[in-house]
This record gives structure tokens, C-alpha cells and sequence, in this order.
């Protein structure tokens, strides 16, 4: 068995009294899709937070490919070939689609403004690369915020509520990408509500709630847990 | 064309028009400076005057006490005020919104207390006086090179990768790190490169002027006028802060003129009004109207 890319170890964050995510350990393999699905509040996108290094844990270890990264600035742990998205759309609005991507390149201007053409004829947004993020409808921004994610061809990919928000088309097109994705050998873990996506896309969910892993296995299991079902529609 | 009647005009304008064009070419360097860091980052500078004034002292003191050449003595002022922003723009760059501006105001009150306090070698709060020197003619050309590189650095900044990672920062802070863009570092660039402006311009002011004192090099209003400039002009372009210096400092001198009690109601009524009807200021406005590039 290969050695996970994302190890999270016993991952503690509270604010102030109330424990956020409260000792939650995973393990991803490479090229899989994951779930992570929980209550509103269970502590999923502040474990994602914690992984990016948004928010500082308070106890607990993070590796990527078997290097620890908890610590690290937000900027380097992206770096080390952490890629995501937010559960609310965060494109840079007065910067152009095109921008949006080129921004996050260094090296050669020429190769990036080749890359980031190409993701945006990905994404079927080619004909709006000159035009201002903010201008673009919610589903075009989350097209921009894919591909930007995407340009510095991350190893791991965390998508916040991908689903959220989207036509049916788009989402089609969505998970179309999320599947090449890992088609390319990537990992991605997303977080969503939307129980058809989470079923007919991931092969593991992981089930928070309260900021405790509650449960974790295929799809299939996860539904059947009765901690689950409890979780979500009480006693 | 422009550059050539500029270039000749010193030998056909009057004193005063020459001194009038001076303080343009001054006034385009304060807020050309101004919208680097504030116009383009979005963290707004409340005491940019204080690199002005640490300039004007760095040059004012190497002219006075070292017999420093003026042009030598203001390249130094450059310097003098970049080694103040690298000082305090690490620890200040870290606050966000209202403290970084309130923080930027202290640093003023604190370098005018400073200078006030060291007498020995800034003369205290009875002010530094220059030995006489008639040079407003090459004091006017070196003060248009100020503007005139600010600008092009604007120019360069705004059309480099590096300018739109700077415009990260003022859009979305957090994403921006989130996708691997080491902002701590691109502010304190930007600031650093904010500061050279003013502190070569504050030592031509001093030199120009022949005598400078801590009121007269910090003043707070000329933080104020700066901001009103690029606001007005269009923040986060290359000609919004030319076209507000321009634009306002004519307009000052004009009511000035005329009406001297009413020009700072009026100058209170533009920064309300701008604020108010078109916070993206003229240029702005123009560019997203007609969908013109940031360099205008």
C-alpha cells in the first residue's frame, strides 16, 4: 500500500470554549475521491481551514506525502501542491478571468498564459477571459475558482461544497472535471451536502459531527451507520 | 510634446509659474507613491507624510551638516525614507483595515516628536536652515524626474504579474495566500518601493524651500491631500494619481487664490462628494465604463 498523501493526526481546534474540530485523524490515498459530510457546524470547513494552515490548530499533526505541514504559512502549504476552494466564492473580483489564473503563476509569463488558456477552454469559459470575475454570474466565478485552483497543478484538491448553488449542466460539468482529476493520479476530498453528488462520486466518506469523526467508509455503509442517521435526523 | 514644453518651460515661465509646476510634479510623486501601496494593495496609509518628512530631514541634515550635493543629499532622502518603511512596515503591514491606518498616523506623530527631540542634529522644534542656494531650475527637472519615475514604475507594477498579485491582496487577502501567494512579502515590496517616492520629493521640497522645521514636514493634511488626489484621480491606476494631482492642485490654487477662507470647505466638499458619488474616482469610472485596461 502506497503511503497516503494527507495524513491528519488527532487534529484539535477550538474557539474559545467550543471545540471546532475536536481530535479528527484521516488518511487519504493517492488518486481517490473523498467525502466529508456532516451537520451544519460539524467542523468541516474549519478542518479544511486547519489543513490549508487558514487557521492555526491548537493540537494535532497534518502531512502531506509524509511531510508535516501543520505551521507552515497558508501561501507555502498551497506551494507544497494543496490546491482549494471556498464554500463562498472567493475569485479576485477586479481582476479579469484570465488574471484570476495568471496571478497565481511565476516562471514563465508565456507558458502560464498558455496553461491558463487551456483551463479556461476546460472550464468553457474561453470566451470570458477578459472579462472582470466580479461581472461573472455565481456559477461562472465557481468555473474561475476551479481552474485558478487548478493552475499550479496541485497533488491535493479540497473542494468546499463544489455542488452548492449549481445548475444541473454545470454540475455535470463539474463532476466530469472532479473525475479526470483523478483520472491524472490527484486526490480530492470535498466537502457537500448534496448526498447524490457525495454517493455517486466518492469511493470513502468520512461523517463529522459535533467535530469528532463519526464514522468512515464506502457510501453505501455510511448510509446505512446508524451514528450517521442519528447525527442527521436525531434520535 | 507634453515632455518638451515641460522641459522648456523653465526658461520661458514666470517664478511663480515654475514654483507652481514644481509643486505639481510634487504633488504627482506624493500620490503616485500613495496609490502603491494604498491604491493598489488596499491598505490605506494615514501617515504617508511621514516619508516625506524623513526624507526631508535625511537630505536637509547630509546638506546642512555633511555638505552634501542637494541631488546626492535627495537620492539619500529616498533611501533614509525606505529604511523607515522597512522598520516599521514589518510589524504594520501585519494589522489589517483601521489599525494599519491608524498605525501608519502614529508613525508620523512619532517621527515628528523624534525630530523635535534630537535638537542637536535636526535643530529641534526652531527647524533646520539650509546654506542659501538659487537651483529652483534644477530642483524643478530632478522634481519632474520624481514624478515622471514614479509614474513609469506605476506603469511597470500595474502591467507585471507582480502589480496583479498586489491587487490580490487588496481583493481577497486570505484566497490569495490560500493560493500560494506569499502577501506578507508583496506588501512590504510595495511599501518599500511606496516610501522612495516621497522621501526624494521631501528632499527636494527642503532644499528647495532652504529651511524646514518637524510642522511644516509632517503635516497630517498633507496625508490627507494625497489620498484626496488618488481618489479623486482613480485609485489603482496609472494616470488616476497625475490626473488628480494635476486636477486638484490647480483647483486649490485657483480658489486659493480667490477665495482664501472657503478653499478648505471646498477641498472638505470634493472629498465627500468623491467619496460619496464615485469612489473609484474618474479614471475609474472611465474604465469600467468602457472596459479600458488598468493602465490608463
Amino acid at each position: 500500500m502506497p503511503a497516503p498523501v494527507l495524513e491528519v493526526e488527532g487534529l484539535h481546534k477550538h474557539f474559545g470554549g467550543v471545540a471546532a474540530v475536536d481530535g479528527v485523524s484521516l488518511s487519504l490515498a493517492a488518486g481517490r475521491i473523498y467525502g466529508l459530510i456532516g451537520p451544519n457546524g460539524s467542523g468541516k470547513t474549519t478542518l479544511f481551514n486547519c489543513v490549508t494552515g487558514l487557521e492555526r490548530r491548537n493540537a494535532g499533526r497534518v502531512l502531506l506525502n509524509g511531510e508535516r505541514i501543520d505551521g507552515l504559512p497558508p501561501w507555502r502549504i498551497a506551494l507544497k501542491g494543496i490546491g482549494r476552494t471556498f464554500q463562498i466564492i472567493r475569485v479576485f473580483p477586479e481582476l479579469t478571468a484570465l488574471e484570476n489564473l495568471l496571478v497565481v503563476t511565476r516562471g514563465h509569463l508565456e507558458e502560464a498564459r498558455a496553461r491558463a488558456l487551456e483551463l479556461l477552454r476546460f472550464v468553457r469559459l474561453e470566451a470570458l477571459q477578459d472579462e472582470y470575475a466580479g461581472n461573472l454570474s455565481y456559477g461562472q466565478q465557481k468555473l474561475v475558482e476551479f481552474a485558478r485552483m487548478l493552475m499550479r497543478d496541485p497533488t491535493l484538491v479540497l473542494l468546499d461544497e463544489p455542488a452548492a448553488g449549481v445548475n444541473r449542466t454545470l454540475l455535470n460539468d463539474l463532476l466530469e472535471a472532479v473525475r479526470q482529476l483523478r483520472e491524472r493520479g490527484k486526490t480530492v476530498l470535498l466537502v457537500e451536502h448534496d448526498m447524490k453528488v457525495v454517493m455517486g462520486l466518492c469511493e470513502t466518506v468520512f461523517v463529522l459531527d459535533h467535530g469528532e469523526k463519526i464514522a468512515e467508509g464506502p457510501p453505501g455503509a455510511i448510509q446505512a451507520d446508524e451514528r450517521v442517521i442519528e447525527a442527521y435526523f436525531g434520535r | 510634446m507634453l515632455l518638451a514644453a515641460l522641459a522648456v518651460y523653465p526658461a520661458l515661465g514666470t517664478g511663480y509659474g515654475v514654483r507652481a509646476m514644481l509643486q505639481i510634479f510634487m504633488w504627482i510623486a506624493l500620490a503616485g507613491s500613495w496609490n502603491l501601496i494604498s491604491g493598489l494593495t488596499g491598505y490605506v496609509s494615514f501617515g504617508h507624510v511621514a516619508f516625506f518628512g524623513a526624507g526631508a530631514y535625511t537630505g536637509a541634515i547630509l546638506v546642512a551638516k555633511a555638505d552634501w550635493p542637494w541631488l546626492a543629499a535627495a537620492l539619500a532622502g529616498g533611501v533614509g525614507a525606505c529604511a523607515v518603511a522597512l522598520v516599521i512596515g514589518y510589524p504594520c503591514l501585519r494589522l489589517k483595515g483601521p489599525y494599519f491606518a491608524i498605525a501608519m498616523l502614529g508613525l508620523n506623530e512619532v517621527l515628528r516628536a523624534l525630530v523635535s527631540y534630537f535638537e542637536g542634529l535636526t535643530g529641534g522644534g526652531s527647524g533646520l536652515s539650509l546654506p542659501t542656494l538659487h537651483a529652483t531650475v534644477p530642483i524643478y527637472y530632478a522634481m519632474a524626474a520624481t514624478a515622471g519615475g514614479v509614474t513609469l514604475l506605476t506603469y511597470a507594477i500595474i502591467t507585471s504579474r507582480f502589480g496583479l498579485r498586489l491587487m490580490t491582496i487588496r481583493e481577497d487577502e486570505l484566497a490569495a495566500e490560500a493560493m500560494g501567494i506569499d502577501t506578507a512579502r508583496h506588501k512590504l515590496y510595495a511599501f518599500l518601493l511606496s516610501a522612495v517616492g516621497p522621501g526624494i520629493a521631501g528632499a527636494l521640497a527642503a532644499r528647495d524651500q532652504g529651511y524646514i522645521e518637524p510642522v511644516s514636514v509632517f503635516p497630517l493634511a498633507t496625508t490627507i491631500t494625497m489620498i484626496v488626489m488618488v481618489l479623486f484621480g482613480g485609485k489603482g491606476t496609472v494616470w488616476g494619481p497625475v490626473l488628480g494631482a494635476v486636477a486638484l492642485f490647480v483647483a486649490q490654487e485657483f480658489v486659493w487664490a480667490r477665495f482664501p477662507y472657503v478653499h478648505q470647505l471646498l477641498f472638505g466638499a470634493i472629498i465627500v462628494a468623491v467619496v460619496l458619488l464615485m469612489p473609484r474616482g474618474v479614471l475609474g469610472i472611465l474604465q469600467i465604463r468602457y472596459r479600458l485596461p488598468r493602465t490608463i
